[in-house]
């Protein structure tokens, strides 16, 4: 290892795992030390990545509390590094860290406040597209509809939560009283996307995550229909099927047919 | 070969004053860019990014090139560095002089390097395959430190002359920075000044520090303190009205404020300079390459 090299590790060691070897490279000055003059780095170094984790995790941090909160990003800072080149991505693994602490697992909410939390941020700067409108649904050629597979907005994200978590982020958000957890009888399906700038969510029936994420996965509206047929009988099925293909494309769900 | 034009007087852009810029387009030449904001796929912050830039030239300001890293460069990164700058047409691109990980990691810290032969050959080398990649010069800064090592056999103003030198390349010298690590180093701030060649230098941070007594924390977080000023007025008189801006990194004030300190930049600069020329009987090399530049860069989109 060259010297330049066994420098760097050794100090990436001392911010990361506080190792000592760093100090035999180092100089202080009688007026500051060695000690305190690495001290600066260690503590930019965790202060850093626990804004990160604040600023991606902003809900969590309220509901938390500031000591608890830097408690945990403090957990979660020693036990993971960045390989990330931008610290927007840090924390990607905070809701499977707190399902899995024992000190956080027993209010499974958290978990799942912050992988609500962190797919918002995924919504927010996923890439753009042009949705499809209408107008352009109007101009396919009534033979074609069967066959018509639908593209998706690369925002679009698809969620089961056990815990009421979005009114709960919703809350803490807008700074309103917030409401006690509680938990869905069952995972209850959610949709979160972006409109042009505006990043959106709401809660989906069954039978609507059911068609939306076979039509997610390629399935032409052909088939789509015949699901709707096997839940609703073919006398509702094919309004049915219509009302939410409008809706999909007025929220701009949808960027393109083929 | 030649730097590109100056572009006057900037400020730091901030997601706080995205709307405030765009209402009132406020008296400020230009604007630097934080390059990592911008490399995600898309929403709100390249949409923003696109409109300032139709009203405004930009220079691109990285955190993550680690050029002095002993890992090897990460392409990827720097892939999408040069899309972005196929995509907002900045000025430039800066980065900065030291290290942020090895080993697959980032500290997300500017890491300071030792000032040693070894270290200096091996920067060059990347500033000069970065270089090549991105398909320009690119300016590197230098950043405040708190250690200095035990193997340094040069001084930083000579690591910095002599990586820019060997290298080709620009500098983005921060004016804050240069006094933080002096105190911190006990070094004289304008023996640094002295040694770093004016064609080398295409910008200046100015910035403020935390004073922790017997050491300078760079904080990046308030106005700029009095010791800064007569340092940046010094900087001035070396190498002339260098394109110049405040960068506040947190406990970011209104637009309006940071406007106001950023005027006092601009009077600094022109008094200084005028003071240089009248010293000089009207004909300072400072003012001579302000007459010969020209103030501000062609027309965002132009």
């Amino acid at each position: 290892m060259s010297g330049l090299a066994h420098v760097q590790a050794d100090f990436q060691d001392y911010l990361l795992r506080e190792s000592e070897a760093v100090g035999a490279h180092v100089l202080g000055t009688a007026r500051v030390p060695v000690a305190t003059r690495l001290g600066i780095y260690a503590g930019a170094y965790r202060s850093r990545l626990a804004e990160a984790l604040q600023s991606n995790f902003p809900a969590l941090a309220k509901l938390l509390g500031e000591a608890d909160f830097h408690t945990l990003a403090a957990a979660y800072v020693r036990t993971h590094d960045s390989p990330y080149f931008s610290i927007r991505y840090y924390g990607d693994a905070l809701p499977q860290f707190l399902a899995a602490h024992e000190d956080y697992a027993a209010a499974p909410v958290l978990a799942e406040l912050a992988r609500w939390e962190w797919t918002m941020t995924g919504v927010f700067d996923a890439p753009d597209a042009t949705p499809l409108t209408h107008e352009a649904l109007a101009g396919v050629a009534p033979q074609q509809w069967a066959r018509l597979r639908f593209t998706w907005h690369p925002s679009v994200r698809r969620l089961a939560l056990s815990w009421n978590v979005p009114q709960i982020w919703q809350a803490l958000t807008e700074d309103r009283e917030r409401p006690q957890a509680s938990l869905n009888a069952a995972p209850l399906p959610w949709l979160l996307w972006r409109h042009e700038l505006t990043s959106y969510f709401r809660s989906l029936t069954h039978t609507e995550s059911a068609l939306l994420d076979a039509a997610r996965n390629g399935w032409p509206f052909g088939e789509l229909c015949e699901l709707l047929c096997e839940e609703l009988g073919e006398a509702q099925a094919p309004a049915h099927a219509a009302a939410l293909l409008r809706d999909w494309v007025g929220s701009g769900l949808i960027s393109g047919v083929a | 070969m030649l730097k590109p034009p100056a572009l006057g007087f900037g400020l730091g852009l901030r997601v706080d004053h995205y709307e405030a810029i765009l209402a009132d387009p406020p008296p400020v030449d230009w604007f630097e860019v934080l390059t990592e904001n911008y490399l995600v796929p898309g929403g709100k912050p390249l949409h923003y990014l696109t409109r300032i830039r139709e009203r405004y030239p930009l220079a691109m300001h990285g955190v993550s090139m680690s050029i002095g890293s002993t890992a090897p460069l990460d392409r990827e990164y720097l892939r999408q560095v040069k899309a972005l700058a196929a995509r907002v047409e900045p000025a430039w691109v800066s980065d900065h002089l030291c290290w942020t990980g090895v080993a697959g990691r980032n500290t997300h810290d500017l890491l300071p390097l030792p000032y040693t032969e070894e270290a200096l050959a091996h920067v060059v080398e990347r500033v000069r395959a970065v270089q090549e990649l991105l398909g320009r010069r690119i300016l590197l800064e230098n950043v405040s430190s708190y250690v200095a090592f035990r193997d340094s056999s040069l001084t930083e103003w000579e690591f910095l002359r002599e990586v820019a030198a060997r290298a080709d390349c620009l500098i983005l010298l921060d004016v804050n920075n240069i006094y933080v690590s002096a105190v911190n180093h006990e070094f004289d701030a304008l023996e640094y000044l002295q040694a770093i060649p004016p064609e080398r230098v295409q910008q200046m941070h100015l910035a403020g520090h935390e004073n922790h007594g017997d050491y300078l924390v760079d904080t990046h977080d308030s106005p700029v303190p009095d010791p800064v000023w007569e340092l940046y007025a010094a900087a001035v008189r070396r190498f002339g009205p260098v394109s110049t801006m405040i960068e506040r990194d947190d406990h970011i004030p209104p637009l309006a404020e940071l406007c106001a300190e950023l005027a006092q930049a601009r009077a600094l600069c022109a008094r200084t300079l005028a003071q240089e020329g009248a010293a000089d009987g009207g004909g300072s090399a400072a003012e001579a390459s302000a007459r010969q530049r020209p103030r501000r860069a062609v027309a965002a989109g132009s």
